[in-house]
């Protein structure tokens, strides 16, 4: 491994238990081992920079993080407090339940949408459909099923943080400024360690924050083409057999692919979100394929890794949990008796806009900023307090639900795939307790259960969920 | 049947007892149930009776190595929608929808194996920077116990310290730690160095080559692993994934890493890979007679066979450098490799095993050939190596293979005309027995798990029990139980599930010096994404993770 200089290491205590220590949920890095967020006086919290130096915990962490402009925006609404209502008027939590209840069980065909949860409220939502059935999508399901079309159709060479921060000397990012959706990214990646490395910019301008950095050797090889094209030139480049065609490809394409070829570990970076924005479903799953398709060109006589930045607000965490219980991924829809997945069909727009569901539960528990689509169709809220004014005008329920990792407990996907963290809740007193999603959805289970008259099945009787 | 309450007592009637840990072979008595346990016959009648009428009673199965639950079991599924389209889900009051051939949802998974009267099942490649999500979706199995063996020897922790000539100690404590981090139940290495040797484009190693970069040789990961493991006094000796896998000649290799372990114990997982030898016009070979004489020469190995069975199916591991070599053969073609968090990697390749295949069909004679010339039924275990030889649901059918001689010789007819010619199967005349079947699925698992409640019908055992309708036909014997208990609970009746309670999470906690952790985190600062802080899963976390109990096991007494 590449051998990099020591930072000095958070002091411990002795007896080797955790100290508290607080993982960030707010963007799919995940960013762990920070101090605990300070209470503000308006009742919400804010990131602990300064605090962090004081007792010696998560220095470094909280160095790296602590300017997160993502973090500090949606930390900033965690005051906030709102009651349950039914079509707008405040009501107890039980009533706003028993309503939720009663609109979900006439429902034939309920979308389950947002889905911005963690993995214990994905099982309560995937039990609740196996009695009602519903067809899942997540807010962000547009990106999820482009990388997942990509696997499904060809497969992926992919690479995690840890390999990136000891291994990458190339890093090539694909229409993207990561720093701009994930503001620590290079920090969390290792990319601000000292020790030079390469980046290059496609698509785009430099990353502003690679370019503060005074190891990085960053540049942009346009801003312009089109990514396609560029996809296409390096795939045609990268040939195991010499391509004939080679002399006439661009300059730049041409010296891209030999500097890919020679370095020793090149990180391809792409936002399936980002691709999606400017391409398109389908033609963001096209470019997908060819960026895996090119990486496993490289891994042909050198190495090299694909690193997808994604799985915001939860929608890594939803794919993979709803994949492991039911075998097939998100855009499914579940039935007791019937799964169906569609990766076009299934999309929450188009359900919506072809009046194809019934009734939408939408599930934001992470921020306020995923807010329930325009839709005529009965709507039922389950999340972030914040949500409640988008309810005020609208026919349907709204149930304030706790934020993992602010008032829950809970476990969420990193973007770089099997990684699970933990989360801790960041304070023991909210302004208002509030139920997790996961509580709130075995509630409705219970109820939906008791008017539908549906057996006992559960995803294991006694367990936890 | 109404759940018993405590304190009640329920008597199995009259059926036919298949108890190798205890000496009972196809005798007939009752069995008695109390809280969950079987216990010795009580002097009160019982509070309720099921007369068995002669069927075939045995300890719920227990698989110990089948991939049911982690990253790249996940990754399998999500690159093959079409194995789960092909499965409709079935309908079910008390099972939640769940599909899939190859990869099976974890629902699904829990459900097709009681069904077959399994009680336990071990995921046998825990990455420890994937540990939760491996319990997250084992805690979604339901009905089976299950646990896991964490992955160590690719770990560019380990081997630093290997390079760099760490005192023994240290790394003792480091296999311990981790243990203890992931919540395994043991430790498997996979192609020894291999994993992290491929991160630094080396593409092959063998067992007394060097690492490209730290070298060390995979001879010496083994040593120091299995050392470690005996002297932390865990039952289950090192799970070993060998070099080369599926490299024709293999068996020099396979060989090498028998003498690497010096007389330790060693399990030595899905032989029939590492079983090639490189003779004939073909230059591949059966080597499964050397291998078998191996095993019987050496009391402190054991194997499981992953026996391959033709059709679809899916190869899932974390031998990145293996996965990618055979890519090429990938069907359909599409698959999938990823290099994991200086830890271990995955690939995830699709295969079809063809019976007009020289390769697959040979594969699949030298599986059955190993299951048959191995002297003692206690050094082997019966798996596919689910799904990379085939799926766990084809269990009766490879038991139907191993029964009757017949069958046996009649698939074999259909195959690549060469196999027969090129492998000793057809010669061979043993047919398992019930007992043998029971300790290559139950007792000799459990026992080499060092579960010492499980696998057996013994007073004080777990009441994990599975009945079956004697039937000439053992794939249809073995298909469905008639009965299956689980902790004493009636979960499985004539083949169909009917209560899904949630299994335990077998784990060990061996003594370690918590001096390491410095180390660790160290490490963890200077080179990981991971807050050390987080790296290790508390009891509490675990049980969030979705265990229905915790199932600690114990540690030999002799450890040092």
């Amino acid at each position: 491994m590449n051998e990099i200089p020591a930072t000095s290491p958070a002091p411990r205590r002795d007896d080797g238990q955790a100290d508290p220590a607080w993982t960030c949920p707010f963007c799919s890095l995940l960013c762990d081992g920070l101090p605990m967020p300070v209470a503000q006086a308006d009742g919400s919290l804010a990131l602990a920079s300064g605090a962090a130096a004081d007792n010696g915990l998560g220095e470094d962490a909280a160095r790296r993080h602590g300017d997160c402009s993502r973090a500090a925006r949606a930390l900033a609404k965690t005051g906030v407090t709102a009651p349950a209502s039914v079509n707008g008027r405040p009501v107890a939590h039980a009533a706003a339940l028993a309503e939720a209840a009663r609109l979900l069980s006439r429902a034939r065909r309920p979308l389950f949408g947002g889905l911005a949860t963690d993995v214990a409220g994905i099982r309560a939502l995937y039990r609740l459909a196996n009695d009602c059935g519903a067809v899942f999508d997540h807010a962000h399901g547009g990106a999820v099923t482009a990388g997942l079309r990509a696997v499904q159709d060809r497969g992926s060479f992919t690479t995690t943080l840890a390999e990136i921060r000891n291994r990458a000397d190339l890093i090539v990012c694909f229409g993207v400024q990561p720093a701009a959706k994930a503001p620590a990214f290079y920090q969390r990646c290792g990319l601000a360690d000292p020790g030079p490395r390469e980046l290059c910019f496609i698509g785009t301008a430099v990353d502003p924050a690679a370019a503060a950095l005074p190891n990085l050797d960053c540049q942009s090889l346009g801003c312009d083409g089109d990514l396609a094209t560029t996809i296409h030139w390096l795939n045609a480049l990268s040939r195991a057999r010499p391509w004939p065609g080679a002399a006439t490809a661009p300059e730049t394409w041409r010296r891209l692919a030999a500097r890919l070829a020679s370095a020793r570990y090149a990180v391809l970076v792409w936002s399936p979100a980002e691709l999606v924005a400017t391409h398109g479903e389908a033609g963001a799953a096209l470019l997908i394929e060819g960026l895996q398709q090119l990486v496993k060109a490289l891994n042909r006589s050198t190495r090299a890794g694909g690193l997808a930045l994604g799985g915001d607000d939860g929608s890594a965490t939803a794919a993979q949990t709803l994949t492991w219980l039911s075998g097939l991924p998100l855009r499914t829809e579940v039935r007791r008796d019937r799964l169906d997945h569609d990766p076009q069909r299934f999309a929450w727009q188009r359900l919506l806009a072809r009046h194809e569901v019934d009734l939408l539960l939408w599930v934001s528990s992470f921020t306020d900023s995923l807010v329930p689509p325009e839709t005529d169709l009965p709507t039922l809220v389950i999340g972030h307090p914040g949500l409640a004014d988008s309810m005020r005008d609208r026919a349907g329920v709204f149930l304030p639900a706790a934020a993992p990792g602010i008032d829950s407990p809970g476990h969420l996907f990193r973007t770089d795939g099997g990684i699970v963290l933990p989360l801790r809740p960041a304070r023991a007193a909210p302004p208002a307790p509030l139920p997790s999603v996961a509580a709130t959805v075995t509630a409705l289970v219970a109820e939906v259960g008791s008017r539908l008259g549906v057996g006992p099945a559960s995803l294991a009787e006694g367990g936890p969920t | 049947m109404m759940p018993l309450r405590p304190g009640e007592t329920l008597c199995l009637k009259g059926g036919r007892l298949h108890d190798p840990a205890n000496g009972r072979d196809g005798v007939v008595a009752d069995l008695w149930l109390r809280d969950g346990r079987i216990i010795a016959a009580p002097t009160t009648p019982a509070d309720r009776e099921i007369d068995l009428g002669g069927r075939v009673v045995m300890a719920g199965g227990v698989d110990m190595h089948s991939h049911i639950g982690g990253g790249k079991v996940n990754l399998a599924r999500t690159l093959l929608p079409e194995d789960h389209r092909d499965d409709p889900v079935r309908a079910s009051p008390l099972e939640l929808a769940s599909c899939g051939r190859c990869t099976p949802g974890t629902l699904a998974t829990g459900y097709r194996y009681a069904e077959m009267g399994y009680t336990a099942a071990f995921e046998p490649a825990m990455m420890a920077s994937n540990a939760r999500q491996t319990h997250l979706e084992m805690g979604d199995t339901p009905i089976l116990d299950h646990g896991a063996y964490v992955m160590l020897g690719n770990d560019e922790q380990f081997l630093a310290m290997l390079a760099e000539g760490s005192d023994f100690k240290l790394l003792r404590d480091y296999v311990g730690w981790s243990i203890h981090a992931s919540r395994a139940l043991g430790v498997k290495v996979v192609n020894p160095g291999g994993i992290s040797a491929f991160k630094f484009n080396q593409r092959r190693l063998d067992v007394d080559e060097d690492h490209v970069h730290w070298r060390v040789t995979p001879r010496r990961v083994l040593a120091t692993l299995a050392r470690a493991l005996h002297e932390l006094g865990i039952p289950h000796p090192l799970h070993i994934h060998g070099s080369n896998l599926g490299v024709p000649g293999n068996v020099e290799s396979t060989l090498a890493t028998i003498a690497a372990l010096d007389g330790l114990p060693g399990h030595l997982t899905h032989i029939q890979f590492h079983a090639y030898g490189q003779d004939g016009p073909r230059k591949f070979s059966s080597a499964a007679q050397r291998i078998a004489e191996a095993v019987n020469a050496h009391p402190n190995i054991s194997i499981d066979v992953g026996q391959i069975i033709f059709g679809q199916t899916v190869t899932a591991s974390g031998d990145t450098m293996s996965q990618v070599r055979n890519a090429e053969h990938a069907d359909p073609r599409k698959w999938l490799a990823a290099d994991i968090e200086c830890d271990a990697g995955c690939g995830v390749v699709p295969f079809r095993y063809r019976e007009q295949s020289y390769v697959n069909a040979l594969q699949w004679a030298i599986g059955l050939e190993i299951f048959l010339a191995v002297k003692n039924p206690w050094q082997v275990a019966l798996t596919t190596d689910h799904p990379n030889g085939g799926p766990f649901t084809s269990y009766p059918h490879l038991i139907r293979l191993l029964m009757d001689k017949s069958f046996r010789r009649e698939q074999l007819s259909r195959l690549h005309p060469e196999v027969a010619q090129h492998s000793e199967l057809a010669g061979m005349d043993r047919e398992l027995t019930l007992n043998e079947i029971a300790i290559m699925t139950r007792a000799g698992p459990a026992r080499l798990l060092g579960l010492a409640d499980r696998g057996h019908l013994g007073a004080g055992a777990a009441a994990d029990i599975a009945v079956y309708r004697d039937d000439a036909d053992r794939e249809r014997m073995f298909a469905t139980a008639g009965y299956l208990f689980k902790d004493g609970q009636l979960v499985v009746h004539e083949g169909r599930v009917v209560a899904t309670p949630a299994g335990g999470t077998h784990f060990i906690e061996p003594a370690w010096d918590r001096g390491i952790e410095k180390r660790l985190a160290r490490y963890s600062e200077r080179h990981l994404c991971l807050d050390f802080r987080n790296a290790a899963i508390s009891r509490d976390e675990l049980c969030q993770c979705g265990s229905g109990r915790l199932l600690p096991a114990l540690c030999r007494q002799e450890a040092a």
